[in-house]
């Protein structure tokens, strides 16, 4: 048990894994200082709840409590309600329980589907060399133009795609056999999965939109767990990466020599030293998952509606529903908070950015 | 530390011995870099350069409504040519003003540093003549970046929203940034409450943006939030966020500095707990004060971890949207608009030709900024401070 | 509450019976109407308790599908344009109709209209019959609610001041002047003369619309209010308009703090606390002023939107003082032109579905606006849907039911009355596109000027610009026969 929780993988730079700051730190702060850092930690404990009190309570309010000015303290400036919990969770019942569930299994299957390939890509990056050739991109890329002509030509999509990937095929069997001389390496590889994050989602909303009715994809779960496996696959990968660089080769090694495949050795030696890492990479991308907005909006439909599309909805002609809004976020957010409890000791140790090499 | 290797040749033995294998799995075993990294790549190209290059696509041409459907209609770069010269160019670049003379001194400075870096690099045997075009194009980028922040902000200036989400992104990450470390820095210390205080600080991120959006508009709320008393102790009556374009734009970035500072937080702590335990001894067999440790030892070693967590923050708060969209729909005026806002809001009354173009031009800021910081700042600060 | 319920039930019931003669039973068995509009619960709630009613005398299923209200105009387009075609009926605002009915996405409703007695057609007010539902002469959507702007005053306070309720903008500003700092909600604290929504990117844009249609529309709603009908030239660069933007932010001073930053959520928030003496907003008011809790319930009264003695002459682009040719339609000398803004929720049919499909889509559309339901859902605040139609008028009963009191929903009847029955009533922009002119253009330009980045002179030169440049754009010979189509100016080009 020990061992799962403290695997202390150590930072490629430190020749030993004993942590300075842990428990055994050579300052003891002194009382004026222990104070201060009491005080500075205590003020922004204070920036981060208010708000969220203040969320709490309003899920409380009946909505004229909110509008006569601000009331702040339950049963004294106001008397606490039940109404809007009632009237969203009996009332509209079905209506919010469905995006509920659709969260949650969303949020859950993208995230653990963006850990699975994520992970191994990372794993890739780290322990093999890549040598991909300009040239096999831009022809990737000329086939991806050829196919957008094709099909605004008026050829249906899945010709279009036939064709480019066929055409694609024949150069890369032409050229892309000779992977020695190439312009890049595993950085910049991964370096281009980030840039996916670059651009802002409603750029390329309706193309994607247009990708999955044509695949038969929008309104179903499937489809938002593919989107948002993609999304998260360059921060998945992004975290991994040094996670893995700083687990030294030599253990597997070991396990070559005994005969071992590199999934045997992924599956028993890698993954179980990673654990952290994987923990506190799902819960980060299980957040995103969870909270996303825009893709959400065009890929679902009434049965796959999300979360986000709810609270975002509480803002109709009517202005914005604070008592709505409050009861849905805390709805929201309180499963991820207590995973997050229960986790908290993998999030502490499971992160372990160093550097990628830009 | 002594179980782990048992408990390793533990699961190394389980496997038993070696075993003949068909040759499919000896073929996907060697094939295994492939195997791994393809999902991957395919899954990402799939969902990105086709959007990509439609996007491109759109960004050239006029998406209208016409009797029987809709029609795409190719118009060059006439949308880029509306945003950066056209009518749009108030919006998009601002309105330029006399550049006052505060802004003389620091554009000086850094006309004169980048001259001498030039200089510099002129002069060293290691240049070359792609090397010198890239170095003159960032030149001129930045230089008119500079001039044009200056302009829009002096005066009668206004600044466009690409004025405006640079504000956005270099003042809440670097609010971020040291609101991150200085808490992790607290809770490395040999004090009690640390998990409490570490579960406190990142629920925030927790929370959906939307969501988020929504609580900043109830608390900057002048007369339903709850922070009216506390401007009324200060004599502020009827405080208002909007009134002043910098109290709006002010007011969006704490709401992404309350949401973002987690992130930062947690990998800064991360990394500060991985500070090895033995360099510290050394150095305080050394002698070193408390300063002189973190300085020496302690900063050296998490500069790779800053810049790559303050890299992912520029380029996630590039995109920031939800909270001023939310929050003050942009205004007053085009105070908070950011650039992704600009393009969501031409996106919304269909005029998908400029939305594409304001996220391509976002786009080319982004890896302009992205690039200059992982090939020049970052470098340079890890050479500083190593 | 209890009681609207039990009303609501036996309704339900009655109307059941009473059209099930109409209906065949069992006519759309098996037939499945997913009917798309924005997540309520208003709205989307009568169509979703309608439903059952519905389905059990003409087996017909109905699926109401919800999308947030920022983004209903965007789905209905996207999944209409790419062919997707999920939703068999919208319910929609009829100001986007120019861009769902060029394209051939809404069906021609007039023969389903013709034929269907139950509707009681001749019941609509006359403007959302001929202009709000009709392009081209024919009948696209079938109105479910009523959108216009009125000036909502409070009775006590203006009696105290001893000041009639706003005819003109001038009076509207001299009572919010006088009403500012005031308290009246009893609570010591100081309240405000004039609250509306200006926040950018939400209602703020109509607002504008609401005060200068007195200015620039005397000649009846075929005449329209955004553009010349026969140039399209943008009606905003001229003294009506910048009187206007003068007025809009003069209305500042006597508002709260951060009024540009508030929604009208939040104006009827405040409202409801008592915390205003004027408020600009659609038909909610009144019965979100009786709602349980409201501080105001019975000292909300209700008037059509204020206007001008001096109207725009559109050929010498001068102010000129009201008289019989210049302002037919005038009360008192003054122009009223009630704007429509928005145009109130009404429903539309996919041209795209089979033809059993959109007979039975129909029958549900119109199911939900014939008397027997609309004019309960009406009185109910939870609806979101205004009055429309004449004979809502004629039995208080119902609003009585609701809450108000005798009073107050002759008051408030008789100010939706005024407006509905106005034949000056100002239509809301409805040309191919229109969310690029107001949503974008308008929106952005009026957010600049009340934040002071452009005077009034130079906010109304840009949006003449920028409108004029959409318009070429779009092709202007087009956006014309449109623009001449919605206001039933028959010929044209």
């Amino acid at each position: 048990m020990a061992a799962t929780a403290k695997p202390n993988p150590a930072p490629r730079t430190a020749k030993n894994s004993g942590r300075f700051f842990e428990s055994r730190n050579p300052f003891k702060p002194s009382p004026v200082w222990r104070i201060i850092s009491y005080a500075l930690l205590g003020l922004w404990s204070i920036v981060v709840l208010f708000p969220l009190y203040w969320l709490l309570i309003t899920a409380f309010k009946q909505p004229i409590d909110v509008q006569a000015g601000p009331r702040y303290l339950p049963f004294i400036d106001f008397q606490p309600t039940l109404q809007t919990w009632n009237e969203l969770l009996v009332e509209q019942g079905i209506f919010v329980i469905r995006p509920y569930l659709n969260t949650i299994v969303v949020g859950l299957i993208s995230a653990v589907c963006a850990l699975i390939i994520g992970t191994a890509a990372s794993y890739a990056l780290n322990r093999f060399e890549y040598r991909p050739k300009p040239g096999l991109i831009l022809s990737f890329i000329g086939c991806v133009v050829l196919m957008v002509i094709c099909i605004g030509a008026g050829l249906p999509p899945f010709a279009a795609i036939v064709i480019g990937l066929a055409v694609y095929a024949l150069i890369a069997q032409t050229i892309g056999k000779r992977f020695k001389a190439g312009g890049f390496n595993n950085s910049d590889i991964a370096f281009w999965l980030v840039s996916q994050r670059m651009l802002p989602p409603i750029a390329v909303i309706i193309p994607i939109y247009v990708m999955f009715q044509q695949a038969g994809l929008l309104n179903t779960h499937a489809g938002l767990i593919i989107a948002y496996t993609a999304v998260n696959l360059p921060l998945v990968i992004w975290f991994m990466r040094d996670y893995f660089a700083s687990i030294p080769v030599e253990l597997e090694e070991s396990a070559f020599i005994d005969g071992a495949s590199r999934y045997t050795v992924l599956r028993r030696i890698v993954l179980p030293l990673a654990l952290p890492g994987l923990i506190a990479t799902f819960l980060i991308v299980l957040v995103f998952a969870w909270n996303e907005y825009t893709l959400a909006l065009f890929l679902t439909g009434a049965e796959t509606q999300t979360m986000p599309l709810l609270v975002a909805a509480q803002n109709a002609t009517r202005g914005p529903q604070w008592w709505n809004i409050s009861v849905l976020v805390t709805l929201m957010v309180t499963p991820i908070v207590i995973m997050a409890i229960i986790l908290e000791r993998y999030i502490a140790k499971g992160i372990l950015v160093g550097a990628v090499k830009g | 530390m002594q179980a782990e290797p048992q408990r390793l040749s533990a699961a190394v033995g389980a496997m038993g011995t070696p075993r003949e294998r068909p040759s499919i799995w000896s073929r996907l075993d060697a094939a295994s870099p492939s195997v791994l990294l393809m999902p991957t790549v395919v899954i990402v190209l799939a969902l990105s350069i086709f959007p990509l290059i439609v996007s491109l696509y759109l960004s050239l041409s006029r998406f209208q409504f016409v009797r029987g459907g809709f029609q795409i209609t190719f118009i060059g770069f006439r949308n880029y040519e509306k945003l950066l010269f056209g009518s749009e160019q108030r919006h998009f670049l601002g309105r330029i003003a006399a550049i006052e003379p505060i802004w003389w001194l620091p554009l000086a400075l850094l006309g004169g540093y980048m001259a001498y870096l030039l200089f510099r690099y002129v002069t060293s045997p290691r240049r070359r003549i792609f090397g010198l075009v890239m170095r003159l194009l960032t030149l001129v980028i930045t230089g008119g970046a500079a001039l044009l922040i200056a302009a829009t902000l002096s005066g009668t200036g206004l600044p466009g929203t690409l004025v405006v989400t640079l504000i956005f992104v270099f003042g809440s990450v670097a609010l971020q940034y040291g609101i991150g470390l200085g808490l992790a820095l607290l809770l490395t210390q040999n004090i009690a409450g640390k998990r409490f205080f570490r579960i406190i600080f990142l629920l925030p991120m927790m929370i959906t943006p939307v969501g988020i959006g929504f609580l900043f508009r109830m608390l900057t709320n002048t007369t339903q939030g709850p922070l009216g008393p506390i401007w009324i102790a200060f004599g502020q009556a009827d405080f208002s966020w909007v009134e002043s374009a910098s109290s709006a734009r002010l007011a969006v970035i704490i709401g992404d500095v309350w949401q973002w500072t987690p992130f930062m937080f947690i990998i800064l702590l991360a990394a500060l707990e991985g500070v090895s335990r033995e360099t510290i001894e050394a150095g305080l067999v050394d002698g070193a004060n408390r300063f002189q440790l973190f300085r020496f030892i302690v900063l050296p070693e998490i500069v790779p971890v800053s810049t790559t967590v303050i890299l992912i923050r520029l380029i996630e708060t590039f995109k920031i949207v939800d909270m001023p969209n939310i929050l003050t729909g942009g205004g007053p005026g085009t105070a908070t608009e950011s650039l992704t806002l600009h393009a969501y809001n031409s996106w919304r009354a269909l005029d998908l030709g400029q939305s594409s173009a304001i996220a391509y031009l976002l786009l080319f800021t982004v890896t302009f900024v992205a690039m200059v910081f992982v090939n020049f700042v970052r470098k340079r600060i890890i050479q500083a401070f190593s | 509450m209890k009681k609207q319920h039990l009303i609501l039930f036996l309704t339900v019931l009655v109307a059941v019976f009473a059209t099930s003669a109409v209906f065949a039973q069992d006519q759309y068995a098996g037939v499945t109407i997913d009917v798309l509009t924005f997540t309520g619960p208003q709205i989307a709630e009568p169509l979703q308790r309608h439903a059952p009613a519905f389905a059990a005398m003409t087996g017909a299923t109905i699926n109401v599908v919800t999308v947030p209200f920022a983004d209903l105009y965007q789905s209905i387009l996207t999944d209409q344009a790419t062919g997707t075609n999920s939703y068999e009926a919208f319910v929609f605002a009829p100001q986007w109709m120019g861009d769902y009915i060029v394209p051939g996405y809404l069906e021609n409703l007039s023969p389903f209209v013709e034929a269907d007695e139950a509707l009681a057609w001749e019941d609509v007010g006359q403007f959302f019959r001929e202009f709000s539902s009709t392009y081209e002469g024919s009948v696209y959507t079938i109105p479910l609610d009523g959108d216009f702007h009125m000036v909502y005053y409070r009775i006590d306070v203006l009696e105290q001041l001893g000041l009639e309720p706003p005819r003109t903008w001038d009076e509207y500003l001299a009572i919010a002047e006088a009403a500012n700092g005031q308290d009246m909600n009893g609570d010591g604290v100081g309240d405000y003369g004039s609250c509306i929504a200006k926040k950018r990117a939400e209602q703020g844009y109509w607002f504008i619309s609401s005060i200068a249609s007195g200015f620039i529309q005397t000649q009846g709603t075929s005449q329209g209010g955004f553009f010349d009908s026969e140039t399209l030239q943008p009606l905003v660069n001229n003294p009506g308009f910048i009187r206007a933007l003068e007025i809009y932010k003069a209305t500042n001073a006597f508002g709260p703090a951060d009024e540009l930053n508030i929604g009208v959520g939040d104006t009827r928030g405040l409202w409801v606390a008592g915390r205003c003496a004027l408020t600009l907003d659609w038909g909610d008011i009144g019965s979100l002023a009786v709602s349980e809790g409201s501080m105001v319930n019975g000292l909300t009264g209700a008037v059509i939107l204020p206007g001008s003695t001096e109207v725009l002459d559109r050929a010498t682009n001068t102010l000129v003082p009201c008289d019989e040719t210049t302002c037919p339609f005038a009360i008192d000398g003054v122009n009223h032109a009630p704007f429509a803004a928005f145009g109130g929720w009404s429903g539309g049919v996919s041209a795209a579905a089979d033809p059993l499909v959109k007979e039975a889509a129909y029958a549900y559309l119109s199911y939900v606006s014939q008397p027997a339901q609309s004019n309960i859902d009406v009185t109910i605040g939870a609806t979101g849907f205004n009055p429309y139609r004449i004979s809502q008028f004629e039995d208080l009963q119902p609003w009585l039911d609701g809450g108000f009191t005798q009073e107050a929903a002759e008051n408030y009847l008789g100010a939706i009355n005024a407006s509905l029955s106005s034949p000056n009533m100002m239509l809301d922009l409805r040309v191919p596109q229109n969310a690029r002119y107001q949503q974008v253009v308008l929106d952005e330009v009026i957010s600049r000027y009340l934040a002071d980045e452009l005077t009034a002179a130079e906010a109304a030169a840009e949006i003449e610009m920028r409108w004029n440049e959409i318009s070429d754009e779009l092709g202007r010979d087009a956006q014309l026969a449109v623009y001449q189509a919605t206001l039933g100016i028959q010929g044209g080009n």
